[in-house]
């Protein structure tokens, strides 16, 4: 029974179960829930509409085609929502919520693991729309760049999602924790995930070398998708940084989780330690 | 009532440095993005690069003043129940949620409004306006413009108790048709030609284009008459629903 394989999957279905109830809560306001869900794809999907609307005025930005632009945008956003879908629990306005309203209190009494119970907390269904969406731009920008594709291609793309997957989602660990602290700091995070989500986005030699070697150097984002898509589209990485360095997304994402999660072991036994 | 709405605003100082930083990071990218979109060109569709960071620099400012990304005051009162109170008061209540957010948008702009746009004069070149009492009047109208929108929009919490979805709906499409999210003129011409038809431009990029000069002289007097129609326009439309759902809480309420 103490075997890890069965303790985890143990943890798997208990979190499957969470998600389950919720959707099932999800569902009852039928109209609302249709709205949201079209209104949570509409303010990606117009902002990227703005962009594509207004790039053929200008022919390429800074010698990147529309094609190859969707590719790191469709990349973020699919990662970033799929991020958001999983790690939700975690973003700060819903743990902070938790720890005012004490439901996160009531996560502590419960028998079963606390992290668990997070991640099955806030899964919002209504951005199955976005993934669609991100899903969208990514093939767009696949069938229009002039790329042979190979299995290591698809395969480095894959990794570089995961990565970014791991990455944001650590972020929004450490800002969940940090709500343990004090709840100013939601702002805080909001520039990194959302300004983070935002940067990638988009092809960073555009930025300008001091803010693109902030963001390769000291948080290392550069490396999540924006080195992989270089390397697909055969581009040589800035500052002649080596060719394997496109291939790092899938260590840089989980390195950031293991910190956080390290982090926020810290920040509960903290809490606990309050008497709260 | 303006006062109060004012006032409230400067209560939470450390939200406001936070939501400053946060204008500020995401304005820097939209300006790269702009930058580089020009290239080499010195001109695009009557835009200068000078002009398009400046265009950047007034729409980041103007998000906590017009609530771009959504205002849902008078959907809470109504949905609360607070609408009720807020009818025994001796005032027209249309005149009263105008007062409260003409305080409210006032705050945000002298909290958050003047410092951004003191950053983007002093350290991104930002120009001022060109003719600044047009301006001010143009700016003027964008905030009634869009408080009138913003009303209709929250008014739809008569009609049904999960208006939130509808809000965060005509949120996103407010971002595009009002220029937030690229400059209009860019915009392909049929895209243009439709918006020209909705209240959308003169919320925010009539002001901008008056601001950089892109209009001037008779042109910029059109674009500002045109602001003012809308304005009245959507009151009279914000008077005339107000009055509908009224009668309809009336008659819910028994």
């Amino acid at each position: 029974m103490d075997r890890p394989g069965t303790v985890l999957l143990g943890h798997l279905r208990l979190y499957v179960l969470l998600l389950r109830a919720q959707m099932r809560s999800q569902g009852v306001y039928r109209v609302s829930f249709a709205l949201d869900a079209v209104a949570a794809a509409l303010i990606t999907g117009l902002e990227y509409a703005a962009f594509a609307l207004v790039l053929p005025r200008f022919g390429t930005l800074s010698g990147w085609t529309l094609g190859e632009v969707s590719l790191l945008y469709g990349l973020a956003e699919l990662a970033f929502v799929l991020m958001d879908l999983i790690f939700g629990g975690f973003d700060a306005p819903n743990l902070s919520a938790h720890i005012r309203t004490g439901t996160f209190t009531t996560f502590l009494l419960r028998p079963a693991p606390l992290p668990v119970q997070v991640f099955g907390s806030d899964f919002a269904l209504r951005r199955l729309t976005r993934v669609a969406l991100a899903t969208g731009i990514l093939a767009y920008g696949v069938s229009q760049v002039a790329v042979a594709w190979t299995p290591g291609d698809v395969a480095l793309l894959a990794g570089s999602i995961l990565g970014m997957i791991c990455f944001f989602g650590g972020l929004f660990v450490i800002g969940g924790t940090l709500t343990f602290w004090t709840v100013d700091s939601v702002e805080a995070m909001n520039v990194l995930t959302y300004g983070g989500r935002a940067l990638i986005s988009y092809p960073m030699d555009i930025y300008g070398a001091a803010l693109r070697k902030t963001f390769t150097y000291v948080l290392p984002a550069a490396f999540l998708s924006y080195f992989p898509v270089l390397h697909i589209l055969g581009r040589s990485l800035p500052d002649g940084l080596p060719g394997w360095a496109a291939f790092v997304s899938p260590v840089t994402g989980p390195l950031m989780l293991a910190a956080a999660f390290a982090f926020w072991t810290v920040g509960v036994r903290r809490y606990q330690g309050t008497g709260t | 009532m303006a006062r109060l709405g004012f006032r409230r605003q400067f209560a939470y100082p450390q939200a406001a440095l936070w939501g400053l930083l946060t204008n500020t990071f995401f304005g820097v990218l939209r300006i790269a993005i702009l930058v580089a979109l020009f290239g080499r060109r010195p001109q695009v569709a009557g835009y200068t690069v000078q002009d398009a960071i400046t265009y950047t620099g007034i729409t980041q400012l103007m998000i906590a003043t017009l609530a771009l990304f959504g205002w849902y005051d008078f959907m809470r009162a109504v949905h609360r129940g607070e609408v009720v109170t807020d009818l025994l008061r001796p005032h027209d209540l249309l005149a009263f949620w105008t007062a409260q957010d003409a305080g409210r948008a006032a705050g945000q702009f002298v909290l958050r409004g003047l410092p951004m746009l003191l950053l983007f004069t002093v350290a991104f070149g930002a120009k001022l306006p060109v003719g600044p009492v047009l301006t001010a009047v143009s700016l003027l109208l964008a905030w009634a413009l869009s408080f009138a929108f913003r009303f209709l929009v929250n008014s739809a919490a008569f009609w049904s108790a999960d208006a939130v979805g509808i809000g965060r709906f005509a949120w996103a499409l407010w971002g595009l048709g009002c220029g937030f999210l690229m400059p209009l003129a860019f915009f392909p011409s049929w895209l243009q030609q439709i918006l020209a038809w909705t209240p959308f431009p003169g919320m925010l990029n009539t002001p901008v284009e008056v601001w950089l000069g892109v209009k001037t002289g008779h042109a910029a007097l059109v674009a500002v008459w045109t602001q003012a129609a809308w304005t009245v326009a959507l009151f009279w439309l914000a008077q005339v629903v107000l009055a509908r759902g009224l009668r309809r809480l009336e008659v819910a309420g028994g």
